[in-house]
């Protein structure tokens, strides 16, 4: 991507803005990110402050490390991301309050692997209705979703079978 | 094989295309920011292995491709192509992507996340991309077991993913609600009920081509069902308000900027991406109104005239001559 700005160079820095809740993106190179006199803190800024005052942690959280990554809690708060999916585990207590301010829940609720897709594919669909979607795909020569169709009807006369 | 930009699709009239994109990650390595190349090499031939050997016929029109053989140009065409992320493209790692013939899938490896699977369709198509996404999904968990926790969900690298991973998109073409400003309050009031309004290819609000992306903010707490069922609906109503604001504009008028932007694209000897793209977006909206009666899809041509799809195409070029070869290029598509 080229710089938005000049149009020369590569877009090194990319800008994300929410001022008022209208999201802004600037892709701008090396030289035009300076003179937007972006410090490279904003973004940083935005996302740890969503994690609250980390000085007033108490010192037992202040000294706990995620046992694969070794990140603290306080990396994860100042880089407004996670080391490794077992940070979740160690920081679990410590991340609730500010996943309950993004997302205003801290409960999962959808797709559970290994169990039957919850996702509702319509109901109704049948075999038949399948089969025609199948034909229309192969027709219109889209043959990764046809296969992904035929793999369905497989798997519902399979279902039906036992 | 057509892409999502050379077909028409459901609605495209505004509706210009669907995102599916799901985060997932394996446990017991660092996510990718953290990962050493040899972690990131293993990481590759791991997903690479439970795709492409999968036995699924689908996995037949897929195709694995090592992004340190993609030259540049390429890498950022991709982007302009919305195939993966200008972040991915940025990297110089080990990285992969996994792409099937017509780039409608693909897998990007080691990107924010381990695994991202995006599904890209045309027009408004969500839970039809929802819908392979999901399986891409299921396939890869059954060899690769992705981390999840029951109450957290799928495990991502920004905690702003967690839940279902899920991050669904349409991108709109609101030409009418941008030029009277109603966008702006439109955006404001979506973004309280946690979905997020962005212009596409521009810099600030204002998006050169009046081509808007809305997308999911909340994925925690909310299924990926009730998440498309929602986007659905404030992409229904957006575009609603887009056909009232529409209506409103004067008929002489409309034609007047509609018939002098398509002049202009058939008869340009130069051409910048900017003012291409304003053109296309004035005659996207003349061909949807009936007013322009023309074949081309105005889109595709949008697309294939960014800066990288040209130089792709035509060889590295000076941004002066590119604006040549875009001129010819527009002229050809539209004459």
């Amino acid at each position: 991507m080229l710089c938005e700005k000049c149009g020369k160079n590569h877009a090194t820095t990319h800008i994300k803005t929410v001022v008022n809740g209208i999201v802004r993106e600037y892709n701008l190179c090396e030289n035009c990110a300076k003179a937007f006199s972006y410090s490279g803190n904003t973004l940083t800024g935005v996302l740890a402050s969503m994690f609250g005052d980390i000085t007033n942690i108490s010192s037992t959280v202040e000294q706990k490390q995620c046992p694969v990554c070794r990140s603290s809690f306080a990396d994860i708060a100042k880089s407004g991301k996670a080391g490794c999916t077992e940070c979740y585990k160690t920081f679990y207590n410590e991340l609730l309050p500010y996943l309950k301010r993004v997302h205003g829940s801290t409960k999962h609720v959808g797709k559970i692997p290994n169990s039957a897709p919850l996702m509702a594919r319509p109901k109704t669909e049948t075999v038949e209705d399948l089969r025609a979607k199948l034909s229309q795909l192969v027709a219109a020569e889209n043959y990764e979703q046809a296969a992904i169709v035929r793999d369905k009807i497989k798997e519902m006369e399979a279902a039906s079978n036992e | 094989m057509s892409s999502w930009y050379q077909t028409n699709g459901p609605q495209d009239d505004i509706a210009v295309s669907s995102r599916i994109r799901l985060a997932r990650n394996l446990s017991g390595i660092p996510f990718p920011a953290r990962m050493t190349n040899l972690e990131r090499a293993k990481l590759n031939a791991k997903v690479k292995k439970a795709i492409m050997e999968s036995n699924t016929p689908f996995a037949k029109s897929l195709k694995y491709i090592d992004m340190r053989d993609v030259p540049e140009t390429q890498k950022y065409a991709m982007v302009e192509r919305h195939i993966i992320s200008p972040e991915f493209a940025k990297l110089k790692d080990e990285s992969a992507v996994i792409l099937s013939s017509d780039e409608s899938i693909s897998i990007m490896i080691g990107e924010e996340d381990h695994i991202r699977i995006q599904v890209i369709t045309s027009g408004l198509q969500l839970s039809e991309a929802y819908d392979v996404a999901e399986r891409i999904d299921s396939l890869l968990h059954g060899s690769l077991q992705f981390a999840f926790d029951s109450n957290l969900g799928f495990l991502t690298e920004c905690p702003t993913n967690l839940g279902t991973g899920l991050r669904a998109s349409v991108m709109l073409h609101l030409p009418a609600l941008e030029n009277s400003g109603e966008i702006g309050e439109l955006s404001s009031s979506i973004a309280k009920i946690g979905f997020t309004v962005r212009g596409m290819y521009g810099e600030g609000s204002k998006s050169a081509a009046a081509l808007y992306q809305v997308s999911n903010q909340v994925t925690l707490g909310l299924s990926e069902k009730n998440a498309l069922e929602n986007l659905n609906i404030i992409t229904t109503q957006l575009m609603e308000k887009e056909l009232e604001s529409r209506k409103k504009i004067d008929t002489i008028s409309l034609e007047d900027i509609c018939f002098r932007a398509l002049a202009t694209l058939k008869n340009a000897r130069i051409l910048s991406s900017s003012e291409m793209m304003q053109l296309i977006s004035r005659v996207k909206l003349g061909q949807s109104m009936g007013i322009l009666k023309i074949d081309a899809l105005p889109i595709k041509v949008l697309v294939e005239a960014q800066p990288f799809m040209l130089m792709q195409k035509y060889g590295i070029l000076e941004p002066k001559d590119r604006d040549i070869y875009r001129a010819n290029m527009v002229r050809e598509a539209f004459g």
